[in-house]
């Protein structure tokens, strides 16, 4: 039995369809990575499957029961670390993963000895009886992820989980996600981050405007691209020229920026002397060339006409849109 | 049915709730230092209104201490209203309502702690009436008027609950505030009822909450009587029943 | 342009915008008029009877003679909200923004204060017509009318200067706000609310020397006696004496933090 089917979900704000009939379903011990830009319906998604939302139509059910009409036994299922990481900053850590377990009806004595592990299992012992509000960003989502696990949940909900911390801090959180997934636990994972979702994603939906536009595992979604391109970093005024030199050599992508030009080679790495020899004839200087494998960006930009992380980038330091 | 993990969860609520005291310096003194600032002020200000023919007492700090005595149960009843909007700002609520905790659980543990918190400022209240001289209102006049803040702070923290599940922010604080301060004050807060202006008299005839002072005030004042003391049991109990419900609804409908 | 006529314009668009952010917010025009009002009203309806005390000015009404405390109830509370509002825009950085422009140093603070006096006039009309809704008499008339509200405006700007002086100094908007109950308690120790000779001690002795006392019996005696007597006189002597000590506090606090920035 899956651990999570949704058929045609949906959820209407006013006159807004934040999720269009969304369709997918995620096996037992999977990690299925959430895609897709801020404003998609990640997280509106990830609340109607978290029984937070009610969704307006469709179906969903998590670890086997409807989030409509079994909303208490699913929640006594999940794990949930949502996107808001919903600490007490009064409360210490020890404080918070004890709650947690009181919360999710673990007798006190049992309960805090799962914090003690809990805490040992995320490097939080030293910190654990200092306050929240001491914690930096990448301890806090610590702490959140182990307090989702007090109970041992059949399936874990992350929203987005390393979104604002550094290099150092997303490759921990990676670890612990691959490490409670080869211990058997389901993970429903949403990202913006293309990184994460192909380091870690057994399968991978990718969501844009309320309703999926690809699914698959990231080879098969990335091998149905196919070709990689060339990317090509241009002076100013060269732009039109390069353009119209590239249309003969292969389809021309939609461009990240405006100082750059990408062109689909059949061949990968043996075309490249035919796009030097042809911008060099041509006159055209170059700043920089690369050849770049498919991403999922690049199955992004062919589901949706647009990037994924171009949309990241002018997103930066807004806050999410999604509730 | 109420399991033995429920009232764990309660008092696991409970004790977060007074983190808020112990943990910020100087948390508790708003909430002890509004109704008493407003107990001696009006004390000094309508202090010889007891000269008017009809008041029925000589002591107006023993008439007023029992509105101050509520009004400082009202303080903390929205108080908790404004931390759940924060909560619910801040996604704590949300960790609470993904647990397999049912609602009326999670909204007993805010009330629970409003009703506790509230001894606070009734004791600093009543410490400083007897100060200037207020009636002593009996060992029965104590309880009922502890029992009494107890059961308004519940009904306003279920009042102000109900609003920020509603609203969903801070910014409804005023609302919580002056609906408490209203529910309070359209009293026969400052004068006996015979003595007040034509429509707060009538307002004060049908508002539940008079019943309470009266009650509440019985033994400051005078004797304590079953008949001066039912009302204002009947009263809360009507008022908690409505809002509770209320309050429970909005609960049940965050998810919506 | 002059220099001046430069730091008016600057004053004026930062008076308007203090006064679109407490409009654009509720919870802000609460305390200002919703409160006042209510007390107005539960005071008025509850102790209304004090008229028949031996000793109570003669009056039209208890309405009449509470309006002047309502109004400077609405007014303190102004002039905090305004203090509370200067500490945000220090601890948001935009008053950085300001200091960073070519504009007089001082604008940045009379922008506010001339944002709580615009408040202070919207709060004494809006009492005045309340009173009259209700049937209380204005004795002196427009012109009287006219005086409370001057007073009440002048008054904000003096006491607001308080509030700001501790929004710069300290640059945290909870110590300003934590000033709160110092209103009521001012209040309650002025004649606000009550005739001096009938408040119960120590509140009467307290409330002959205050200098609240003075500015509320300044704006009271257009609304319930005309414009004969001499306390408008002594609550412009209050009001000028106040003013001096709030803007000599904020001009220090000002340069302080210019200094030390913070």
């Amino acid at each position: 039995m899956p651990a999570i089917v949704v058929e045609g979900l949906e959820r209407a704000f006013d006159d807004m369809l934040a999720v269009q009939g969304v369709d997918l379903a995620v096996d037992e011990g999977e990690i299925y990575g959430f895609l897709g830009p801020n404003g998609a319906g990640k997280t509106t998604t990830v609340r109607m499957l978290t029984t937070l939302l009610l969704p307006t139509g469709g179906r969903a059910a998590v670890a086997g029961h409807d989030v409509v009409k079994e909303a208490r036994a699913v929640r006594a299922s999940i794990g949930v670390a949502l996107q808001e990481a919903a600490l007490d900053p009064l409360m210490t850590g020890r404080e918070l993963i004890r709650l947690q377990a009181t919360l999710q009806g673990i007798p006190t004595a049992e309960g805090r000895r799962r914090a003690d592990d809990l805490l040992e299992r995320v490097d939080l012992v030293a910190a654990a009886d200092r306050r929240i509000g001491a914690y930096s960003g990448g301890m806090q989502r610590r702490l959140d992820l182990a307090a989702a696990l007090v109970h041992e949940p059949r399936v874990l909900f992350l929203d987005e989980p390393t979104t604002g911390l550094d290099p150092v801090s997303r490759k921990t959180i990676w670890e612990e996600v691959r490490a409670l997934n080869d211990e058997g636990t389901t993970v429903f994972l949403t990202t913006q981050y293309l990184e994460e979702a192909d380091q870690l994603a057994d399968n991978v939906g990718i969501i844009d405007r309320g309703r999926i536009v690809a699914e698959g595992t990231p080879e098969s979604l990335k091998a149905e691209i196919g070709n990689p391109h060339v990317r090509l970093a241009l002076a100013e005024g060269s732009i039109a020229q390069a353009e119209e030199v590239c249309r003969r050599i292969g389809k021309l992508l939609p461009p990240k920026d405006a100082r750059t030009v990408l062109v689909e080679v059949e061949n990968g790495s043996a075309d490249i002397p035919r796009v030097v020899r042809a911008l060099d004839e041509a006159g055209v200087e170059v700043g920089s060339l690369d050849l770049v494998n498919p991403t999922l960006d690049d199955v992004f930009v062919e589901k949706t006409g647009h990037h994924l992380e171009r949309e990241e980038a002018a997103d930066a330091g807004q806050e999410p849109a999604e509730a | 049915m109420v399991r033995r993990q429920d009232l764990a969860t309660i008092a696991a609520l409970v004790g977060r709730a007074k983190n808020e005291l112990i943990r910020v310096p100087g948390a508790a003194i708003p909430g002890v230092l509004a109704p008493t600032i407003f107990f001696l002020g009006l004390n000094g200000v309508f202090g010889n209104l007891t000269q008017l023919t009809g008041f029925t007492t000589d002591s107006y700090a023993s008439f007023l201490v029992a509105v101050s005595l509520l009004q400082g149960a009202g303080f903390t009843g929205a108080a908790t209203g404004v931390n759940l909007a924060r909560d619910i700002e801040g996604g704590w609520l949300d960790r609470l309502l993904a647990s397999p905790a049912p609602r009326w659980v999670l909204l007993s543990g805010m009330v629970l702690s409003a009703s506790l918190r509230a001894f606070i400022p009734a004791t600093a209240v009543l410490l400083v009436a007897f100060a200037i001289g207020a009636h002593w209102p009996g060992l029965d006049g104590l309880l009922i008027a502890y029992a009494m803040v107890a059961a308004t702070a519940a009904i306003a923290a279920c009042y102000s609950s109900a609003l920020a599940l509603r609203y969903r922010t801070q910014a409804a604080a005023p609302l919580m505030q002056a609906g408490m301060l209203a529910l309070i004050l359209l009293t026969t807060a400052y004068a006996p009822l015979a003595l007040m202006q034509g429509w707060l008299q009538d307002i004060a005839e049908v508002n539940p909450m008079t019943q309470v002072v009266d009650a509440v005030r019985q033994g400051f004042v005078g004797g304590i009587t079953w008949d001066g003391t039912w009302p204002g049991i009947l009263a809360l109990a009507g008022m908690l029943t409505i809002l509770g419900a209320l309050s429970l609804r909005g609960m049940r409908r965050t998810a919506a | 342009m002059s220099g001046l006529a430069v730091n008016l314009r600057v004053i004026r668009a930062l008076g308007i915008r203090s006064i679109r952010q407490t409009f654009r917010r509720p919870q802000l025009i609460a305390p200002i008029v919703v409160f006042p009002t209510l007390l107005l009203a539960i005071q008025t309806g509850g102790a209304g009877g004090a008229v028949n005390l031996p000793g109570f000015p003669p009056v039209q009404s208890f309405l009449q003679f509470m309006l002047a405390g309502a109004m400077m109830q609405s007014l303190m509370l102004a002039a905090n909200s305004g203090g509370i509002a200067l500490a945000v825009d220090i601890e948001m950085g935009f008053t950085d923004r300001l200091f960073a422009a070519p504009i007089s140093r001082y604008a940045v603070v009379l922008g506010r204060l001339a944002g709580t006096a615009a408040l202070g006039v919207a709060g004494a009309l809006w009492f005045l017509a309340v009173g009259l809704v209700f049937g209380a008499e204005i004795a002196g008339g427009v012109p009287g009318a006219l005086v409370a509200i001057a007073l009440t405006a002048s008054a904000a700007v003096a006491i607001g200067g308080i509030g700001s002086a501790i929004a710069l100094r300290t640059g945290k908007s909870s110590i300003v706000q934590g000033m709160f109950p110092l209103i009521f308690v001012i209040l309650f120790l002025s004649t606000a609310f009550f005739p001096e000779n009938l408040l119960v001690e120590p509140a009467r002795t307290i409330a002959a020397y205050n200098p609240m006392s003075f500015v509320v019996e300044g704006i009271r005696e257009p609304i319930v006696a005309g414009l004969n007597g001499t306390d408008v006189l002594d609550a412009t002597i209050a009001v000028l004496g106040i003013g001096a000590f709030s803007l000599l506090l904020s001009a220090r606090a000002l340069r302080h933090r210019l200094r030390t920035g913070g």
